[in-house]
């Protein structure tokens, strides 16, 4: 997760070093940590302090964790010799293990040798059947390969092992919604909440798939979820104030003819509808026009 | 170390509560003398663990200080992206196609 002050270092360290600045190797750890991918600018500034004899000397036993980032972002940027090259190295260093061995198939991915690769990882399952990684690579490649069925599938069978993994649960839930399962993808969804309830991006993508589903209990219900990501966020999410007003209106239009006139619905519409403006007058001015009659013609067809 | 008040009340109830465990096992030993059965420790002993346990517990909450509350929303707790999920990263993407020419090269 990327919090706010997380982002503002992250793009200062990239300004820096972009710019000549010093500090090349705390952006690369704070990229490493915060698991983000920026691949040409790691590729870039990576290989600037591995071809430095003396840089590379003083980061001591932490090159290795260098060389493997650098390889990943080489073969992301489609630079499969230095890929390579890195790869060999690495291999040298730890000529028995797994680590490499997964960056090696790995490379045999990004080449293109789908095969090779799926040998690769068969093999390294049968040593160990319970290798995460592996499994989750395979669910990539089949991606790759424009299989999304084989990919469900197979995530599938890993989410009935592993069913903490919440990377998983969201990669299965973006598939869903590729391919307008939107059913599944409400249920993915529902297991990311409740295993972390208080990430508001998570709240978010669920009503959007709610909103898209339709019906009136799901906007209803997609409405709550639009509050509960203002309430999580403090009103800073521009997309749930939008959210809530969609959802008023369209659950305004589908019961038309019933009286169920709920005064707090029309007041949290206003709200949102006064906290978009107040947002849009600072940050977009030129664009306040736009919103509101926008904004007026939702309130119209309610 | 500041001597405040709520600092003494927990070290006083520190000390009623061994003071208590002291008892207790002298009062194991009488029993052994007398041949009788332990069936728990006397009145005066339970009374002076409640009083041991509320001052200590009194202090525990005072000495922190306030409470501060953690705001989900706050700058540096605001979840503004979610990782991009690595381990599901695939290389079939356009720059494959369009590759980056950046000419690096591995000199080693």
């Amino acid at each position: 997760m990327v919090s706010k002050t997380e982002e503002t270092q992250l793009n200062r360290l990239e300004n820096q070093v972009d710019n000549g600045g010093g500090g090349a190797w705390e952006y690369l750890c704070l990229v490493r940590k915060l698991k983000v991918r920026r691949s040409e600018k790691v590729l870039k500034y990576g290989l600037s302090i591995l071809n430095d004899l003396k840089k590379r000397s003083s980061l001591g036993s932490e090159e290795w964790t260098l060389y493997e980032q650098v390889a990943i972002a080489a073969m992301d940027c489609q630079s499969l010799d230095v890929a390579k090259d890195c790869i060999r190295l690495l291999r040298k260093a730890f000529p028995e293990s797994k680590r490499v061995g997964r960056l090696e198939a790995m490379l045999l991915e990004a080449k293109g040798s789908w095969a090779e690769a799926e040998k690769a990882y068969s093999s390294f399952l049968e040593e160990n059947p319970l290798d995460q990684v592996i499994h989750k690579r395979r669910v990539a490649m089949a991606k790759a390969q424009g299989n999304i069925s084989g990919a469900i599938e197979w995530l599938n069978k890993y989410l009935e092992i592993f069913m903490a993994d919440h990377d998983a649960w969201r990669e299965l839930a973006e598939i869903y919604v590729s391919l307008q399962m939107y059913k599944q993808a409400v249920f993915c969804y529902e297991e990311l909440i409740l295993s972390q309830p208080t990430v508001p991006l998570h709240h978010l993508a669920y009503a959007d798939v709610l909103y898209t589903l339709g019906g009136l209990e799901n906007l209803q219900t997609a409405k709550k979820y639009y509050a509960s990501v203002i309430d999580l966020t403090g009103g800073k999410n521009t997309r749930a104030l939008f959210g809530i007003n969609l959802c008023t209106s369209a659950i305004g239009q589908l019961a038309k003819g019933r009286n169920k006139e709920d005064k707090e619905s029309l007041e949290l519409q206003s709200l949102a509808a006064t906290a978009l403006e107040k947002d849009y007058k600072q940050r977009a001015p030129e664009k306040l026009s736009l919103l509101t009659t926008a904004l007026k013609s939702l309130k119209v067809s309610s | 170390m500041a001597l405040s008040l709520g600092f003494v009340v927990g070290i006083l109830g520190v000390v009623i509560l061994s003071h208590a465990a002291y008892s207790t096992v002298q009062y194991r030993g009488l029993l052994k003398i007398m041949e009788e059965e332990f069936s728990g420790p006397p009145l005066t002993v339970v009374a002076e663990l409640l009083l041991g346990l509320g001052f200590c517990m009194w202090a525990a909450l005072t000495v922190p200080g306030t409470f501060l509350s953690i705001h989900p929303y706050s700058e540096e707790n605001r979840i503004v992206s979610l990782p991009d999920n690595l381990d599901f990263m695939i290389f079939n993407h356009r720059a494959k196609v369009f590759p980056v020419e950046l000419d690096l090269k591995f000199k080693h």
